[in-house]
């Protein structure tokens, strides 16, 4: 302070090094190189990849399919054939899992991303308008929590005959009474998040220098809310997975003849204790699914932290906490 | 002047178990606490934090110890080392004897014999020191239980509406069964005060008690501490960064710095004979409520130190402006200066140092600044902004699907003031005084607002179109309190800096040099634009925030407690920043403050606040050398001013209570509820007082000065007033 | 407080009845009950099913708005649900199984709390340590579990047991034996029906809490007040047992409005696998017997369930934290 007014020559160097804009912002590459720093989420996201991808190939490798009966193998044990071995109808196991896998990520990826979505617009919109318009919606989302989505799938998926449901496979009709019921949470969570950014100080200093409410939102708001987002896309293709497991498991989710790894492990379960691998391979599958999400959403929730330098215990109990609460929610 | 209890090891460092030895020995055996060679280092993920290193004292029966320093200098550390109140990562060594007993090394439950018994604390943040689920009551009763078992519910009880009582509680009876959170912040610090007095502790450690707290509250809380000390005759330890606090009550004064003590010694040599830079710096850095002499407030620059490694000379050094070479050749140890008993300071130059230097001119404090401005006439000088009558008043409503309106709280109540061209003007008040409110009237531009606000010639009546908001936003900015809450903590000052730029429409390059303009113009490093506002200290976020109001070339900066976040130190650079910008750039501030102090530094006029009202109002050195109005008397009485014996010497008007609810402001006189005066009149004028609302009216010509009361120069009611016996020992 | 509870229940009747009546739309509009009867043997007539339908209040000619007038009066002047396909009376058949599936989720909700916030306050005391690091684990884990396979987990474990010991010990499925005279015998023949299905609700279950309640105590034992109580003369562990957990479960207590309604989710698929005649069940039954009279029946039951955990989590938290009981 005392050379307030003196040259620095160092600043007119520094005035040239910034006609490069790549010097000034690089918050992108400091949250993916944070990212990289975590050897578990990294792990995790290598795990989902290598899953996705094998999802998409795997089937290329075995002449099999997940249609084709092999008579001469029913209820077989693996084999260099059939790798998995085959059900008891005669069909490659391996095929299927194949199947069932890229169905049960394609289930998990669009429900999580588009009721994120579904919840981004939604909690904006009651945070911004707020009062009356915020009353209602938030009627209607508590409402929308309160109806037993198991009872909705099932009502849903039950083919009673509707033209709707002959002409949309199972896995379709799942995918949309899934993403009816998963958005509330994140929702909420977005209107009560945005509600208390409008009120910090530097939303305010933007409101007073005059800049206008869509570009706050945008430049404010949105990235602040972002990394909750990203973090819920995570969490939300975790509940999908499961949830559509636990439907098919029991029967009310995707049915024969669609597959996915819940209507795999669900039709292994009664010969469980005769052909073992038939319920372990796809529940494998899932566990490595699910666990490699949770190894993610560790990994994301520190990088995004703008507090964090590296990755401090007391930083995860305090990210853990937010994950608890939600699951709770 | 010679003090019984002394401070500091007056040893050159010797190994260390040698020293305990001797330490040991010579402790005066009468010592109620007697610290020896204190060391805490925490071991973190980075390495070993030493952040006490070697704290020695000793604390006579009845005395007060005084620690000051910034934050981070390891006085809280200091205080829970000796509590035994440390996370278990901390690693304590070092000496602690209370009456003669060891108490470092007892386990924790040896240790509860003596906490909250013998040695008692009372801590920063009354807010969250109470448990919320528990009645005050219960809470109160626990800290007697814990120490007498066999005493009985009702005796018990008995003592609770005792201390209570004794801290100010009013009705103390029916206030043991309140919650926490049914109690101000001012009045939870009274019930800390009173649950570590419960047990008639001998030594009493009071962790900034009244930093969180508003000027008027603290003079109360302050009050209650004394009262408790006289009460109890404990010792107190006494940690505060504000050297006014303790000027007042400490009998001698430890400063830290970097977890060292660097000059101890008795009260009166420490303010009036610094032989340490440091010590030096924090005196100079703050501004005094009660002089008018403008001159420039001494700014320490930079960081303490990271405690992370061993320093390896004076740990002061890059800070101070006196470092020579030899400074950096170890670490001078605390040695006795001056021939005054017990003074002594850990610096090279100490012998130079003292009496007659000017701190001033050791730490190079700017001359302060002349505006252009200063030389016109007040009255020739254009408005920039003018309120007139402006009024905020927020129904109050209860009742769950039918509301009913059951009241108004009038939060600004027909204010009227204009600022000029080139002028600082304040408005003070307690929190809840309506300044805030009174700030966001003038910032939001409602067309449909009560009253007028009238911006560079543009009203907020016109402001119904964006491109007169535009226009009108371009005249004022903000500077807000909280300087990390103002950072979008996604941004780098970069893109906060060029936010205003790009909304005001300039091109790339040009934002880029207007940055490096501003980045300079603030005393920051241009190479720091890329880094994240959590990379900086709070001094340097809000010279950021100051930045950023600045880019755009408002007329009137609007500032909401710019300094009240910030260290002494640290608000000293920031104040002398703004006082320079104002003077080089011909703003005019608008500003707010609960420090008197600082608003008497920078201020040209200022106006008094109480219930949404101005109470008085005019040329700051008038006001707040001829306070006409009982509040603003009170106000300036409340501010603990950094000289011992005039602290000691001086009357002080302790208003009773909190600032009421606006809902119960009285029809006259909204101050009649505290005020001095009128406890002191006779029932015809109270009762003027109670009709009649006072008008705002001048309080002599050729003066701009205003002020609204019946009785001016009416008595002030004894019972509010407080002199302390000046202690004999300090007696000159 | 009680006109905050009161207006909190009526808004929770208005939710009720709104999802209620959704629930009934859809139901009305994609479950025909008509069409499976078709497909007796022998064959009827549709004169002949539209015919029985009617009587059972089941016409398929109506349209589902004339339906749905005629099932709400039935409901709200003679609290009648209406009649499944096969002619029984819902509120007969919704009585027996209210009283098994609550037989049932009773039990596991106060173990899965009772257990869930004791391993929590455990494994805070014991942070970073093993058996804290077992226990969190093992809570994530059953966080990637979906219900109804860890279910199955524990029944294929009991059976593994009952094969190890070579006697029945556990039964994995139904809810009694019949025929047991009263007495001894049938409360130990209960006892081994109960203890498969409470055992897995509970372990799946307690994860969540085990986890939040670590992590608020954690929150709190380094809080400011907790300081103060030890420097007033306790130990450590007494100020934390004394003022950090108490404050701790004010969320616990908050979220309960989620663990009646979550427990009540799990019942469905616990009562499928573990093959007990429950609301759970039978709601799954009457959807793949077009009943819709049943499922909108359960739907409700579902909803009502949700308002009750509601309205008891705010009086948990009102009972815990005095700064929300002077509203
Ligand atoms: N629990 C802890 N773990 C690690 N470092 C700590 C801990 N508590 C305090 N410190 C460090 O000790 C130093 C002194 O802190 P403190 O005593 O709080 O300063 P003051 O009270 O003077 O503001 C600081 O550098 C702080 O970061
Ligand atoms: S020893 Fe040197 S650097 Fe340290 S305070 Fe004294 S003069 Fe300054
Ligand atoms: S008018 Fe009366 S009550 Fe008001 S400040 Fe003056 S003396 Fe006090
Ligand atoms: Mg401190």
């Amino acid at each position: 302070m005392t050379n307030l007014n003196a040259v620095d020559p160092a600043t007119v160097a520094q005035d040239a090094h910034l006609e490069h804009a790549d010097v000034v912002i690089g918050k992108t590459t400091i949250i993916f190189r944070r990212f990289l720093r975590n050897k578990t989420a990294v792990a995790g996201l290598a795990i989902f990849l290598a899953l996705t991808v094998f999802s998409f190939i795997g089937g290329f490798f075995t002449q099999w399919d997940k249609e084709t009966i092999d008579p001469f193998n029913i209820g077989m044990p693996p084999s260099a054939d059939h790798y998995l071995g085959t059900s008891q109808a005669g069909i490659d196991l391996y095929a299927m899992t194949v199947e069932g896998t890229r169905i049960s990520i394609l289930i998990g990826l669009v429900v999580g991303l588009v009721s994120v979505l579904i919840a981004a617009v939604y909690g904006c919109t009651m945070a911004y308008f707020g009062g009356k318009v915020d009353k209602v919606m938030l009627f209607i989302l508590e409402a929308l929590i309160m109806m037993p989505a198991l009872l909705v799938v099932a009502v849903a998926t039950s083919g009673g005959g509707e033209g709707l449901k002959r002409n949309l496979p199972s896995w379709l009709l799942l995918i949309i009474v899934l993403l009816v019921f998963s958005w509330m949470g994140t929702a909420r969570l977005i209107r009560s998040m945005s509600m208390s950014l409008m009120q910090r100080d530097f939303v305010k200093a933007a409101q007073y220098m005059g800049v206008p409410p869509r570009r706050i939102v945008w430049r404010h708001l949105v990235p602040n809310i972002g990394s909750l987002l990203i973090l819920d896309i995570t969490r939300g293709v975790t509940a999908a997975i499961l949830a559509e497991v636990a439907f098919s498991f029991i029967g009310i989710g995707i049915k024969v003849p669609d597959v996915s790894l819940g209507v795999l492990i669900g039709g292994a379960t009664s010969q469980v204790q005769t052909f073992p691998w038939m319920f372990w391979v796809p529940l494998t599958v899932m566990f490595l699914l699910t666990g490699s999400l949770a190894m993610m959403n560790d990994g994301l929730r520190d990088a995004f932290d703008p507090s964090s330098s590296s990755t401090g215990k007391a930083k995860k109990a305090k990210a853990r906490k937010t994950t608890v609460e939600k699951k709770m929610a | 002047m010679s003090s019984e209890t002394t401070t500091g090891a007056t040893q050159p460092a010797r190994p260390d178990v040698e020293r305990l030895h001797l330490a040991g020995l010579h402790a005066p055996t009468d010592a109620v606490l007697s610290v020896r060679d204190l060391n805490v280092r925490f071991n973190s993920e980075n390495g070993a934090v030493h952040a006490v290193r070697g704290v020695d004292f000793d604390l006579m029966p009845g005395k007060t110890l005084g620690i000051v320093g910034e934050s981070g200098s390891g006085k809280s550390v200091t205080s829970l080392a000796i509590m035994g109140l440390l996370p278990p990562t901390a690693e304590v060594s070092g000496s602690v004897r209370l009456n003669g007993r060891e108490l470092l090394g007892l386990s924790d439950k040896e240790m509860c014999k003596y906490r909250g018994n013998d040695l008692a604390m009372v801590f920063q943040d009354p807010l969250s020191s109470l448990t919320p689920v528990f009645t005050v009551g219960t809470q109160i009763v626990e800290a007697l239980t814990i120490h007498h078992p066999g005493m009985s519910r009702a005796a018990k009880e008995a003592r609770a509406v005792e201390l209570l009582a004794m801290v100010g509680i009013p009705s103390p009876k029916d206030r043991l069964k309140a919650f926490p959170h049914e109690f101000s912040g001012g009045m939870r610090q009274r019930v800390m005060i009173a649950i570590a007095i419960a047990n008639n502790p001998r030594v009493l450690i009071a962790d900034e008690p009244t930093t969180a707290l508003d000027v008027t509250i603290q003079a109360q809380v302050l009050e209650v501490l004394h009262t408790a000390q006289e009460e109890t005759g404990a010792a107190v330890v006494m940690i505060t960064h504000d050297l006014g606090v303790v000027a007042g009550m400490a009998d001698d004064i430890m400063v830290m710095y970097a977890g060292k003590p660097v000059e101890t010694g008795a009260v009166d040599d420490i303010y009036y004979n610094p032989r340490m830079p440091y010590t030096m710096g924090l005196l100079g850095a703050v501004p005094r409520v009660d002089v008018a002499e403008k001159s420039s407030l001494v700014p320490i620059e930079g960081m303490p130190p990271n405690l992370l490694h061993a320093p390896t000379g004076c740990s002061f050094a890059p800070r101070c402006p006196l470092a020579s070479d030899a400074c950096l050749d170890g670490e001078p140890a605390l040695a006795p200066v001056g021939g005054e008993a017990g003074h002594a300071a850990a610096c090279i130059k100490s012998g130079s140092l003292g009496g007659s230097v000017d701190v001033h001119e050791v730490f190079a404090a700017p001359p302060v600044p002349v505006s252009r401005f200063d030389a016109i006439p007040r009255e020739e000088r254009s408005t920039v902004l003018e309120l007139t009558d402006v009024r905020k008043h927020f129904p109050l409503t209860r009742g769950a699907l039918i509301k009913r309106r059951i009241g108004t709280v009038k939060a600004v109540d027909g204010l009227s003031f204009d600022i000029r061209e080139g002028e600082c003007f304040s408005i003070v008040g307690e929190s809840g005084s309506g300044k805030t409110t009174t700030l966001l009237e003038i910032m939001e531009f409602h067309p449909d607002q009560d009253g007028e606000v009238v911006i560079g010639g543009l009203s907020n009546k016109q402001a119904a179109d964006t491109k007169t908001k535009a226009r009108m936003r371009r005249e004022l900015q903000m500077v807000f309190q909280d300087p990390t809450g103002a950072l979008d903590p996604r941004f780098t000052v970069y893109e906060v800096l060029a936010e205003p730029l790009q909304n005001a429409g300039m091109d790339r390059g040009a934002i880029r040099k207007r940055i490096m303009e501003l980045m300079q113009l603030v005393g920051l490093q241009p190479d720091h634009v890329n880094r994240f506002p959590n990379q900086f200290s709070g001094g340097q976020r809000q010279r950021i925030g100051i930045a950023r109001a600045l880019a755009v070339n408002p007329k009137l900066v609007v500032l909401d407690e710019p300094v009240s976040a910030l260290d002494v130190s640290v608000q000293a650079g920031v104040i002398n920043l703004l006082d320079h910008l104002r003077a080089e750039l011909g703003l005019s501030y608008l500003l707010v403050a609960h420090d008197l102090s600082v608003v008497r530094h920078i201020s040209n006029r200022v106006a008094v606040m109480y219930l949404g009202k101005i109470v008085e109002i005019g040329a700051v050195d008038r006001v707040f050398d001829n306070p006409r109005h009982p509040y603003t008397r009170a106000l300036l009485s409340a501010i603990p001013v950094p000289d011992p014996q005039l602290e000691r010497t001086r009357e002080r008007i302790i208003l009773q209570g909190d600032l009421p609810s606006p809902l119960q402001a009285p029809k006259g006189c909204n101050f009649a509820t505290r005020c001095p005066v009128f406890a002191a009149l006779p029932p015809a004028g109270q009762e003027k007082c109670l009709t009649l609302e006072p008008p705002l009216e001048p309080a002599s010509a050729g003066t701009d000065q205003q002020f609204a009361c019946f009785f001016p120069d009416g008595e002030l009611d004894e019972d509010m007033l407080v002199a302390h016996e000046p202690a004999d020992q300090h007696a000159p | 407080m009680l006109k905050y509870l009161a207006k909190r229940g009526i808004t929770y009747v208005v939710m009720i009845f709104l999802t209620t009546s959704a629930g009934y739309f859809l139901a009305v509009s994609s479950l025909k009950p008509a069409l499976l009867e078709q497909e007796r043997i022998p064959r009827p007539t549709p004169e002949q099913v539209a015919n029985s339908m009617r009587l059972k209040g089941l016409d398929p000619d109506l349209n589902p708005w004339e339906r749905y007038v005629d099932w709400l009066t039935g409901i709200l002047t003679r609290w009648d649900w209406g009649r499944s396909p096969n002619g029984a009376y819902i509120n007969a058949e919704f009585g027996d199984r209210v009283w098994i599936s609550t037989r049932l989720f009773l039990a596991s909700i106060i173990l899965t709390l009772v257990i869930g916030v004791a391993l929590g306050v455990y494994s805070a005391a014991r942070q970073y340590k093993f058996q804290d690091r077992v226990i969190t684990s093992y809570s994530y884990l059953a966080y990637i579990v979906p219900a109804p396979i860890a279910y199955f987990l524990v029944q294929l474990g009991a059976i593994n047991i009952n094969e190890t010991v070579g006697e029945r010990i556990f039964f994995v499925t139904g809810i009694s034996t019949p025929g047991l005279a009263p007495g001894w015998a049938q409360f130990v023949d209960m006892l081994a029906h109960y203890v498969v299905p409470t055992v897995a609700i509970t372990l799946v279950g307690w994860g969540a809490y085990q986890i939040a309640q670590r992590q608020y105590l954690l929150d709190n034992v380094n809080a400011d007040f907790v300081r103060t109580a030890r420097a007033k003369g306790l130990t450590r562990n007494q100020a934390i047992a004394r003022h950090a957990l108490r404050v701790s479960f004010i969320p616990v207590a908050q979220s309960i409005a989620f663990t009646i309604p979550a427990i009540f989710a799990g019942g469905f698929f616990a009562e499928k696998i573990f093959a007990w005649p429950g609301v759970g069940s039978w709601s799954i039954d009457a959807i793949s017997l077009q009943d819709v009279n049943a499922a909108t029946a359960t739907l409700a039951y579902g909803s009502v369930i949700f308002a009750l955990g509601a309205i008891l989590a705010d009086f948990a938290t009102t009972l815990v934290d005095p700064r929300v009981r002077v509203q």
